[in-house]
């Protein structure tokens, strides 16, 4: 679906950002991009709608060369959420906001307004359709600025650092957002510093660093090699716990939850 | 291309004999090829101050930035010689107006490729021009690089939602810059307020002379550097007019 063949990027201030990346990222499929600052993590997403075109290697989304479409219309198939949603956000309101992206992707009048609709509901933003986007607050701007998104319907979801200045119920949203996503059978893709928001996830993961994917794997056998702080990574504190455990249940724990289970069934009551 | 054209005017660490030079320095070679820009009136002039212009981005390694804002600058004086012709002047006429202007372009992008925001701190500063002036002067200068990035995300997060800048008419390509510029005051006004707040925090405001810690004092170099471009200087306005 999304395929990096020997990818290589430099930047036109001579930065060499990814050094060859190769992988393949599959339908339906969860993917986090972990890594340290600097790693080549946002190259690489950039490169997943053709905002970005290799300095040499291939990218192919949906069998398509990056080289030989348009960001529109590889965007219409792999939609990118930004980080920063101020830097999204231009509409007059909520409701035109999530409107725009519908437009430029020549949905007609009827449809693109079942789609905001639709999108207004899902992400409870009803209350907010004829404020100014600006005037909502952090969370719900980051709904808003996936609403928008996802109203054109990708098949592919990127989030890059969808957590970022999150509280704990918005990244709970978040989460649940993406397990529904995953059941319609799209494919997400999630670049986050956020382990332990990564890790509640059971992903795939992918560490970047220095301009390469360096490990890939799913993530209780990624994030559970030694060496990963190397990379700047901590180890979710469930996975550290599992780790440390001397009799311990054939799978880690991805929920607090499933621990309180095993504690309940391992000691009584 | 807004990339190049602003590039065309931020500084650019290099190791090179101009940008050792006392930043007051800078600003008298910066003087005097713009005021050679202004005075020359025909073909010869004009070649002589491009000369001066092209050895200080030669001796300043800075010749690949200021040729790339150029080429945009060549647009303007296309423009601009058209519309001279327009209004009755002369062929050489028209084309000693573009010419002036793509010198005098050439002249402010020599003088701020080569100046750090630093430097126009000191060189303000010596010039006892009003401290809140200095500032507000020398962050917008530091803030053009950090704006161009903000310019080119907002850019990618638009394009991304389907926003194609390069197709239809001029006024549809025009309005299609809307969601670029919006977002891009937006957080400009904010990160202001926020650099404003930052500013207040640590005191700023709450001496009317405050102290220094660089006391900018010249070199023989600069000295020698003065001199020269001096006598260059007076030369070519002899041979300009």
């Amino acid at each position: 679906m999304i395929e990096f063949e020997g990818v290589r990027y430099v930047y036109p201030n001579g930065v060499e950002a990814l050094k060859g990346v190769s992988l393949r990222i599959g339908e339906g499929e969860l993917v986090a991009m972990v890594g340290p600052n600097g790693a080549g993590k946002t190259t690489l997403i950039k490169h997943m709608n053709g905002l970005l075109k290799p300095t040499e290697g291939r990218v192919r989304v949906f069998g398509v060369d990056t080289r030989k479409a348009s960001v529109a219309e590889l965007s219409r198939r792999v939609g990118i959420v930004f980080q920063n949603s101020d830097r999204q956000l231009f509409s007059e309101t909520v409701e035109e906001e999530i409107r725009f992206g519908l437009e430029n992707f020549g949905f007609s009048k009827e449809e693109a307004g079942e789609r905001v609709e639709e999108m207004l509901e899902r992400f409870g933003l009803e209350p907010y359709r004829h404020a100014s986007p600006f005037s909502l607050s952090g969370g719900e701007k980051k709904r808003l600025c996936i609403a928008l998104v996802l109203a054109w319907d990708p098949d592919v979801l990127v989030l890059d650092e969808p957590t970022v200045g999150q509280d704990w119920a918005n990244k709970e949203r978040i989460r649940g957002l993406i397990e529904s996503l995953l059941k319609e059978g799209k494919s997400v893709v999630v670049s986050s510093h956020d382990l332990e928001f990564v890790w509640s996830l059971r992903p795939r993961v992918l560490v970047v660093s220095g301009g390469r994917v360096v490990m890939d794997g799913r993530a209780e056998e990624v994030l559970s090699r030694d060496g990963i702080e190397e990379f700047r990574l901590l180890r979710p504190r469930l996975l550290e716990l599992y780790m440390l455990l001397k009799k311990k249940p054939r799978r880690p724990f991805f929920e607090v939850g499933e621990l309180e289970e095993w504690v309940k069934a391992e000691v009584g009551g | 291309m807004i990339r190049d054209v602003a590039f065309g005017f931020v500084y650019t660490k290099k190791d090179s004999l101009v940008h050792r030079l006392d930043a007051r320095i800078k600003l008298a070679l910066s003087a005097y090829l713009i005021a050679l820009s202004l005075m020359a009136g025909d073909p010869f002039g004009l070649l002589l101050s491009a000369a001066w212009i092209a050895s200080v981005a030669l001796l300043g390694k800075v010749g690949r930035r200021m040729g790339r804002n150029l080429i945009y600058a060549t647009l303007f004086s296309v423009v601009i010689f058209a519309v001279d012709l327009l209004s009755g002047y002369g062929l050489v006429d028209a084309a000693i107006y573009a010419a002036r202007f793509e010198v005098i372009v050439a002249s402010a992008s020599a003088f701020f490729l080569i100046t750090s925001p630093d430097e126009f701190e000191y060189v303000m500063r010596w010039l006892h021009l009003p401290r809140d002036l200095v500032f507000s002067f020398v962050t917008a200068v530091r803030f053009v690089p950090v704006l161009m990035l903000d310019a080119i995300q907002i850019t990618d997060s638009q394009k991304s939602r389907g926003l194609e800048l390069e197709k239809g008419n001029p006024v549809k390509r025009l309005r299609s810059f809307i969601p670029i510029l919006i977002p891009l005051v937006i957080d400009a006004v904010m990160r202001s307020n926020s650099l404003a707040e930052a500013m207040e925090v640590r005191a700023y405001g709450a001496t009317d002379r405050p102290t220094s810690l660089y006391e900018p004092k010249l070199s023989r170099s600069d000295w020698i550097a003065l001199a020269l471009s001096t006598v260059a200087f007076s030369v070519s306005t002899i041979f300009i007019l």
